[in-house]
């Protein structure tokens, strides 16, 4: 297996292993509109700092592991998914524990 | 940029999110066991992970050791790390309980 795609392999096992949680409540993809409003102003706030700790080289993506696309300006893509993917596993977690408590409450 | 260029932001970022939160948004998930249950849900996978994208010998993203305060614990992950990852769960979950109280 080629190691530039190590980081997005584990993106998307990330979101694998959390995806049966969606069975928990009312879930978190069955609320787009909600998850697109949690998501979204954090992960642009998150891209900024990206930005700028990599312009400042306070850390560095290493060209042999990571996929080699990226977006302006010298931001990998797998940052992106990054801001996405475990915004929406916390979620999940969350939403299954909050369930979860709830249920031994109601008892 | 000299010194603790990771350090500085990331503490100012878990500082903000509590504000946002104290001063504004007023959810009252910190108030919220399933939260902090949750919380260590997400360290407990963040060390495997993390650990696996910042290990030396192979690292997807590397540090300048003179933007941190050098401690990497446990394996590879600088300390800092821990700081921006509570400061981005942390907000994306006040965001979204944000939503749910005001239904």
């Amino acid at each position: 297996m080629n190691d530039r795609w190590q980081y997005l392999l584990v993106l998307a096992a990330c979101l694998a292993i959390t995806a049966p949680l969606e069975m928990f409540g009312s879930g978190v993809y069955r609320h787009p509109r909600r998850l697109l409003k949690a998501v979204l102003p954090v992960a642009v706030v998150f891209l900024i700092w990206d930005e700028v700790a990599v312009a400042g080289r306070v850390w560095t993506y290493n060209t042999g592991y990571v996929s080699g696309l990226s977006i302006p300006f010298r931001v990998p893509i797998e940052e992106v998914v990054f801001f996405v993917v475990i915004p929406v596993c916390a979620l999940l977690t969350y939403n299954a524990v909050s369930t979860i408590l709830d249920r031994f409450h109601r008892r | 940029m000299t010194g603790l260029g990771y350090t500085v932001p990331a503490v100012l970022a878990v500082v903000a999110v509590c504000a946002l939160e104290l001063a504004l948004l007023r959810t009252g998930l910190f108030r919220r066991p399933a939260y902090w249950l949750s919380m260590l849900i997400v360290l407990g996978f963040q060390i495997p992970v993390d650990g696996w994208l910042t290990k030396r010998s192979s690292a997807s993203f590397s540090y300048d050791d003179h933007q941190t305060i050098g401690l990497r614990f446990p394996f590879d992950i600088p300390i800092e790390d821990f700081l921006f990852g509570f400061a981005l769960v942390t907000a994306v979950l006040l965001l979204w309980e944000r939503q749910r109280l005001r239904r």
